[in-house]
């Protein structure tokens, strides 16, 4: 794929999770004091209440939980088909990230993701721009 | 539920709508015009006598605009409710709350969109090739593609499909029966045009599971209600529907942003419908075996098929078995959409499902429910809801 649509990675609330990206890693904002994951960020803890959140790489695993395969073009930059999957990550209650797959991709509960790093280029202000992209894992990785 | 809600103050004076069409080639204010206008009319209120608008947070139309647009006097209460499609109760909730506190005495309620010719949901108009920021949270989900609310609603039909195993002909229900109802309907869009089954199959895929008719259908037009104390509307034109309940419900933990950040709920599933509910029936002393007429916000048809179980006509994970089972009919357990609602008659962005829910109060219906004295109306889940219900006289 060419020109991308690519995130925004300076917001206040959102910007640890692509400075984790630039660095190879998935990060989900994670309480210091109780150890609770909050995804999508938040000010405060979901789980205690508590201020002192923390962005912490995560296993870059996951199973799909749904998908679609998107036959009507919306975006002039995501050419149809495509599949889109909510995949739920290994090892954590309820954190979910969501991946692009060109073309129609058959999947199922049972099919197993990875993440990758998918460098898009420095944006408008020189911040590093990096997706974390999903495969269907393989076998071999 | 310590709670102090007050049953039946308030009524639904005056229902009126503007033309619905593909390409209205006016203004949204004088969409919302026509449609206010006609509510007054029909409740026999002059303009002038209106003190108070309620307007939708993505309408294009301010209050003041609508109140300058009708004649209204000057306005004591102006007061907005949303997020979108969210709105429609809860801005005759908010009417209900400015008429029962003082502020106000008769509020036009409105929604007025080019939904169709001007902006529309399903395009991103958005050619920054840069999404996200100013905690939209978009920046987690458009670099994927997900960049509409067709794509959001279809991961959550695949995962309903997925734990409860309905299937695309058990969905078509919703659709067939929403469009034979707007069959009837003179003024709905798809009046004049019938569906079968094999239509609905034969429909163009959008976004696996949801086919072209599980879509709502994009319009121009305008629907607004007049709002007053029960007192003043049993002496007006029209029997009042008498408001006995409103509620609204963000859910527990509903997710910073608006509608994606829901996938990333506790259970996408999970719906804010199913706590309204419980606050609007114990309101209203009322259970969904109460309900002669059910007006669910139906952008998709497995948005209403969600609400159908968190309004309690089915448990939960049987709605595919009740729909398939003619209970949507008028002479179902759960008559639905009686108008056509959104798949069918118009999107009016839960509006019309307001007005609708009047008629069958009056028996004014297309699709009238013999005996009809309880409707129920919605608004959409997610990612915060409303809802109300009508009673008559
Ligand atoms: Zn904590």
């Amino acid at each position: 794929m060419s020109a991308r649509l690519a995130p925004r990675v300076d917001d206040p609330a959102s910007r640890g999770f692509f400075e984790l990206a630039a660095n190879g890693e998935l990060g989900v904002l994670t309480c210091a004091q109780c150890s609770t994951r909050t995804h999508l960020p938040r000010p405060r803890c979901v789980g205690c209440g508590g201020k002192n959140l923390e962005w912490a790489a995560v296993v870059g695993s996951g199973r799909a939980k749904s998908w679609t395969v998107v036959e009507h073009q919306v975006h002039p930059l995501f050419p149809v088909p495509y599949t889109v999957v909510l995949i739920e990550l290994d090892d954590e209650e309820n954190i979910r990230m969501v991946g692009h797959l060109p073309g129609r991709v058959a999947v199922d509960e049972s099919t197993e993701f990875v993440v990758d790093f998918e460098d898009l280029g420095p944006d408008r202000n020189g911040n590093a721009t990096v997706l974390p992209t999903w495969r269907i894992a393989t076998d071999n990785g | 539920m310590d709670d102090r809600w007050q049953r039946d103050v308030c009524a639904i004076a005056g229902v009126g709508q503007s033309a619905f069409s593909k390409y209205s080639g006016v203004s949204v204010t004088a969409l919302a015009a026509d449609a206010a206008l006609a509510a007054l009319a029909d409740a026999g209120i002059d303009p002038s006598e209106v003190d108070g608008v309620v307007r939708n947070d993505m309408d294009l139309v301010s209050c003041a605009a609508l109140g300058d647009a009708i004649g209204a006097g000057n306005l004591t209460y102006y007061g907005e409710a949303g997020p979108g499609g969210s709105g429609p109760c809860a801005m005759v909730a908010q009417a209900v709350a400015a008429i029962m506190s003082g502020q106000a005495k008769t509020v036009v309620v409105f929604r007025s969109l080019n939904g169709r010719s001007g902006n529309r949901f399903g395009l991103s108009a958005e050619l920054d090739p840069v999404i996200g920021g100013a905690e939209t949270f978009t920046e987690f989900f458009g670099p994927y593609g997900l960049l509409s609310p067709g794509i959001f609603f279809a991961l959550i039909a695949q995962q309903y499909m997925n734990e409860t195993g309905l299937t695309s002909e058990q969905l078509a229900n919703i659709a067939l029966v929403a469009r034979k109802h707007a069959n009837n309907n003179p003024t709905a869009q798809m009046y004049d045009r019938a569906m079968t089954l094999d239509d609905y199959m034969g429909s163009r895929m959008l976004s696996t599971p949801l086919r072209l008719f599980d879509y709502c259908l994009e319009t121009d037009g305008a629907s607004a209600v007049v709002v007053t104390t029960t007192e003043r509307a049993k002496d007006l034109r029209q029997p009042p529907a008498i408001i006995r309940a409103v509620a609204m419900a963000s859910g527990p933990r509903p997710q910073p942003g608006q509608m994606y950040p829901v996938l990333m709920r506790e259970n996408p599933l999970s719906m804010p419908s199913r706590y309204c509910a419980e606050t609007l029936y114990t309101r209203a002393g009322l259970g969904p075996q109460d309900i002669d007429s059910a007006q669910l916000y139906d952008c998709f048809s497995i948005t209403a098929l969600l609400q159908i179980e968190d309004y309690g006509f089915c448990a939960p994970g049987e709605a595919g078995g009740f729909i398939e089972s003619g209970q949507l009919e008028v002479d179902g357990a759960m008559p639905f959409n009686t108008s056509g609602g959104h798949m069918s008659e118009g999107y009016i962005h839960g509006m019309n499902h307001v007005v609708e829910g009047v008629r069958q109060i009056r028996g004014h219906s297309s699709n009238q429910v013999a005996g009809a004295s309880v409707s129920l109306v919605t608004s959409a889940p997610p990612p915060s809801t409303a809802a109300l219900i009508l009673v008559s006289a």
